[in-house]
């Protein structure tokens, strides 16, 4: 045989074999890693609307997804608004739960962030940052409140808290989850969010 | 080729040749992935995965390679290792994945692994490619520990995500942070060159 | 995220070397001199930006539409080897003087990870076509600001008293190390 057929066929039967190999590792892996994500997104949504463990998508634009949180009656207990936006370092996606009728926020939890460790990553600490976000109005903007408070009870219902040396961040996360209540918002009176009254099955 | 007894083909990979203190391969991930131990050790161990099953592969197959075209046979041979390791990680350990991002599908070029397919496993036998892949494995994950642990203790004050520095500490920060892995690379780079002038001076 | 915000980004916040640890071999091993460090980061950021487009293509046209994504690791490789092989052959033809500034740099080029980097951070991060160029782009003027910096320092660094074991490589890690420290001050730029 000629070297360069040689060549073409250890080549052709090289690349044969690691498609058809990745092929069956493609297939293996494929049903727990939808999972994976899957149970990702459902485990926030019912950490962020209480007593829910069951949900459906209702609405999906690019940087923003809804989702309602239903009790084991079917009965839509709230919902959960994922968004994103750039926060000190890079994008930040988080999530909220609110009421069906969108007056409420019950609480908010990070999903996706790579602010400064020690800094701005304690938007991830229930401690320092999301206990404020608990129970907060939402008809109408929220605010920030400089410098930071200690304990939630000092905030207005309509205030959330800032982190020490991290106000850039805890900006950011106010921005994005007033830029999104405004959308879905919008979204609802256009009639494109089909939910708000209780008991839609 | 002279051969070595086969122990001091393994420990070549852990001292006198380790990959990350002696022949600077395999940087990126190095200094990447080293910010806790867990990550460290996960990264360690998917690269002794790909490289031990590379090293299989071609040291079976070198026969039957023309020269030619044996670096690109090479790469898809570790590609589809790489591709295994990842999406296993992806499957089963989603957390350990997520952190290391797209560190894993980047081993497939590490120069570590296609270095030693090119100067070693293509040269040798089965076995004692299995051996050096097996060594620089080692060397390749002590290197991670070593790193991981000092930034995880001083950057973090923690072990494998358990707190051992008492409350007097507080956490460098600049540890976990990209600086904190040149340094701390670059100051054991030279702590590992005095050991050794030190220890030749002594013979 | 607006298309000046990922250049921006893509140079100085997370830079690839200084950040995202991308290409740490040639940034170490072609900073010795200065105008072979400036040749080095003009090959790769041409080699990038191809590299952007080429690898959006796949990953658009051919990976995601299949359901292929398994194969996304083998085919990046495999086309950024022959890419470089291709840029290499073309620029030989069309001008030798280019040729003569990058040619000895472009086959080291295939085993950069900023290269392969580069590729799986634009899938990861779901770039459309003009995001993923200007991230190529940027990510390429990151690399060369980053090496260029580096080799001015160290041919002043040729004339330090450095202490003996931190010589060549350890001193380089620690210089790039204060130099990640510098550009960590620019995050925080865009908001």
């Amino acid at each position: 045989m000629k070297l360069s057929q040689r060549m073409i066929l250890v080549l052709t039967t090289v690349g044969l074999l690691s498609g058809c190999f990745l092929a069956g590792v493609g297939l293996l892996t494929e049903k727990p890693i939808q999972m994976n994500k899957q149970k990702e997104i459902r485990e926030a949504i019912f950490e962020v609307v209480p007593q829910s463990n069951s949900t459906q998508k209702l609405l999906q634009e690019e940087e923003l997804s809804v989702y309602a949180g239903m009790d084991k009656n079917n009965k839509i207990r709230g919902l959960a608004v994922k968004s994103e936006g750039v926060g000190f370092q890079d994008k930040i996606t988080l999530m909220y739960g609110t009421d069906p009728s969108l007056t409420r926020i019950f609480s908010l939890t990070i999903l996706e962030q790579s602010e400064t460790p020690g800094l701005g990553a304690k938007i991830t600490s229930e401690k320092e940052f999301l206990r404020f976000w608990q129970n907060k109005d939402c008809t109408q903007k929220l605010s920030l409140q400089k410098p930071p408070v200690s304990s939630p009870e000092k905030l207005s219902s309509s205030e959330v808290n800032t982190i020490t040396g991290a106000t850039i961040s805890s900006r950011s996360v106010l921005n994005i989850v007033n830029q999104s209540l405004k959308e879905v918002k919008q979204l609802r009176e256009k009639g494109k969010l089909l939910s708000g009254e209780p008991n839609a099955n | 080729m002279p051969t070595k007894p086969i122990g001091q083909e393994f420990l070549k990979g852990v001292w006198s040749e380790n990959p990350i203190f002696r022949q600077l391969l395999g940087m990126c991930p190095t200094l990447a992935v080293t910010n806790a131990v867990v990550n460290g050790f996960a990264m360690g161990m998917a690269t002794t995965f790909v490289l031990l099953f590379s090293s299989l592969v071609v040291s079976s197959i070198k026969n039957l390679i023309p020269k030619q075209v044996r670096i690109a046979s090479y790469i898809v041979v570790i590609a589809t290792f790489v591709t295994m390791a990842d999406r296993f990680l992806q499957a089963f350990f989603p957390a350990i994945s997520d952190n290391l991002g797209p560190y894993v599908p980047l081993i497939v070029v590490n120069c570590l692994i296609l270095g030693r397919q090119e100067a070693f496993s293509s040269r040798n036998t089965v076995g004692r490619s299995l051996v050096d892949a097996l060594g620089m494995s080692s060397g390749f994950v002590l290197g991670l520990l070593v790193l991981s642990s000092i930034r995880e203790i001083l950057g973090s004050g923690t072990f494998l995500g358990t707190q051992v520095m008492g409350d007097w500490f507080k956490p460098w920060t600049i540890m976990v942070l990209p600086p904190g892995a040149f340094i701390t690379l670059g100051i054991l780079l030279g702590l590992v060159i005095l050991i050794e002038q030190k220890s030749k001076s002594r013979r | 995220m607006e298309l000046l915000a990922i250049f921006i980004t893509a140079i100085f916040i997370k830079n690839f070397v200084l950040f995202y640890f991308l290409g740490i071999c040639p940034f170490l091993g072609v900073s010795k001199k200065l105008d072979a460090a400036f040749s080095m980061g003009l090959a790769v950021t041409f080699v990038m930006t191809i590299t952007a487009v080429v690898s959006w293509m796949i990953n658009h046209w051919v990976l995601l539409p299949y359901n292929l994504e398994y194969l996304q690791i083998v085919s990046f490789i495999l086309v950024i080897a022959s890419l470089v092989q291709l840029v290499e052959m073309f620029i030989r033809k069309i001008s030798p003087p280019l040729y003569q500034a990058l040619g000895i740099y472009l086959p080291l080029i295939t085993t950069n990870c900023a290269i392969m980097g580069l590729a799986l951070l634009a899938a990861l991060k779901n770039y459309n076509f003009i995001e993923t160029v200007i991230f190529g782009v940027g990510s390429g003027i990151g690399f060369t600001l980053a090496i260029i910096l580096m080799a001015g320092i160290r041919e002043h660094l040729d004339l330090a008293d450095v202490p003996g074991p931190l010589k060549g490589a350890g001193i380089a890690l620690i210089v790039a190390g204060i130099m990640a420290l510098a550009f960590s001050g620019f995050s925080g730029m865009i908001k």
